[in-house]
């Protein structure tokens, strides 16, 4: 029979999880970009599971991002005899809100690159305008956009291509509103 | 038995029991795996050779969102995605024939884009709510996604149905394609849609689905003055029956290209 595992376990594979750097941004961990949801102890208590939410179905970092998670949780087991389990999970959805703002001046600073909150327009990371233009849904990432902005003329890579469902789990329970959806106005 | 000693009568549904279980729930979620893999293989052609750099980012964007979309699908059904996405015989992939087709000119990729992606919206909006737990995030997570694919493809067709070079060349491939893509609504063999909308893992059935996916893109084009054919001209000459394993020709060379990495490499992964 298996023993639990002790909370300082948990405790010690949360914090070297929270470590883990996303590929695209090596300096910027998961925890920052609300990638990690929870660490937890389950399976009456003998296995560690490590829940995460993906930024986007097909993003191709998934598989390093989990790899890297499972190799950050067993370096903190140190060799203890505790199973792991990873898992990306579909709910709750992930958005750009979930972004810590501690990355987000981080990838403005370093990387140029802006973030769409709900909770504060996007300003331009090159002048700090705020009136940035939309320009395309596809950037070079999939969760990326493009836009322009119009104070220093420059185009502006914006986390947040997807407008998210308005809360979590919540239903797109009408197929015509889909099709309502294709007339209305790109949104800013 | 009960206590007259009779058996028990047994109702066309277990209302208590797991909606993946009702016969055909799995095999509509194979299907429209397969529709999204092949799709999604299909659009990633156009990567670096698209007709303006911003349609090559956005194909191959739309590319990697729906093999994210196939995945999270396979990943319903079981734990090895790759052996369901590239490990089966030909006759036990169920997708639309409409997915296999390589369209390799830009106008026809955007006419299928249209169709397919207003189709999608449609389904996956069916199975949002979904008493099928899982597939209801999932449906919901890719609807979100769906949006930026949508706006993509009615952009463009609002924009290039208003000169007469885009009439001239759009609409003559709706003739071909609208019909083809009806077949994005079959039910895979074995499958009853009305079981699966009794048990809550569809809102409803797919020629309901169908017709309203139908009136989408009736109101898309007739600003242009045309309502597509929906019927099959020819049923002879375009046999159709993606959903019960039938293979269009197209497909041996788009599933040949699918598993050329693994077929060097077995040990490779997504």
């Amino acid at each position: 029979m298996s023993r639990a595992v002790p909370a300082a376990v948990v405790a010690a594979v949360r914090r070297s999880v929270s470590q883990v750097c996303d590929p695209e941004y090596p300096e910027v961990t998961i925890a920052e970009l609300g990638i990690l949801e929870r660490v937890s102890s389950t399976d009456g208590g003998s296995t560690v599971r490590i829940e995460l939410v993906p930024t986007m179905l097909g993003c191709p970092a998934l598989d390093v991002i989990a790899r890297d998670a499972t190799d950050a949780a067993r370096a903190a087991c140190a060799g203890a005899d505790i199973s792991i389990e990873v898992a990306f999970v579909d709910s709750p959805v992930w958005t750009p809100d979930r972004i810590a703002p501690s990355a987000v001046d981080f990838l403005a600073r370093e990387y140029s690159v802006a973030v769409r909150r709900r909770s504060a327009n996007a300003s331009c990371p090159i002048c700090g305008g705020t009136a940035l233009e939309h320009r395309s849904d596809f950037g070079p990432t999939p969760c990326r956009s493009v836009e322009w902005c119009p104070q220093c003329r420059n185009p502006v890579e914006v986390v947040g291509r997807v407008e998210f469902p308005a809360a979590t789990g919540a239903a797109q329970s009408s197929p015509a509103a889909m099709g309502a959806a294709q007339s209305s106005p790109v949104p800013a | 038995m009960n206590d007259m000693g009779e058996p028990e009568r047994v109702t066309a549904i277990e209302p208590t029991g797991d909606p993946a279980d009702v016969p055909g729930a799995r095999d509509l979620v194979l299907a429209l795996a397969d529709d999204e893999l092949c799709i999604g293989q299909n659009l990633g052609w156009w990567i670096a050779v698209g007709p303006f750099l911003e349609e090559d980012l956005a194909l191959t964007s739309i590319s990697q969102d729906e093999l994210g979309h196939a995945r999270a699908l396979y990943g319903l059904l079981g734990d090895d995605i790759d052996a369901m996405a590239y490990g089966r015989e030909p006759y036990e992939y169920l997708c639309a024939h409409i997915t296999e087709l390589p369209c390799h000119d830009w106008a026809e990729t955007l006419v299928r884009h249209f169709l397919y992606d207003t189709a999608e919206s449609v389904r996956w909006g069916a199975l949002a709510d979904s008493s099928w737990e899982s597939l209801g995030a999932v449906a919901r997570r890719a609807l979100a996604e769906e949006r930026s694919h949508l706006r993509h493809a009615t952009g463009l067709l609002d924009r290039l149905l208003r000169t007469d070079a885009g009439i001239a060349h759009l609409l003559p491939l709706f003739d071909q394609l609208a019909p083809m893509a009806c077949g994005l609504f079959d039910a895979p063999s074995g499958c009853s849609d009305e079981a699966l909308v009794a048990a809550g893992v569809m809102a409803c059935e797919l020629g309901n689905q169908r017709a309203q996916w139908q009136d989408i893109v009736g109101e898309a084009l007739a600003p242009a003055g045309y309502q597509p054919q929906w019927a099959v001209a020819d049923p002879e000459a375009a046999p159709l029956g993606g959903r019960a394993g039938r293979r269009s020709p197209h497909f041996a060379a788009l599933h040949a290209e699918m598993v050329e990495v693994l077929s060097i490499d077995p040990s490779a992964r997504w």
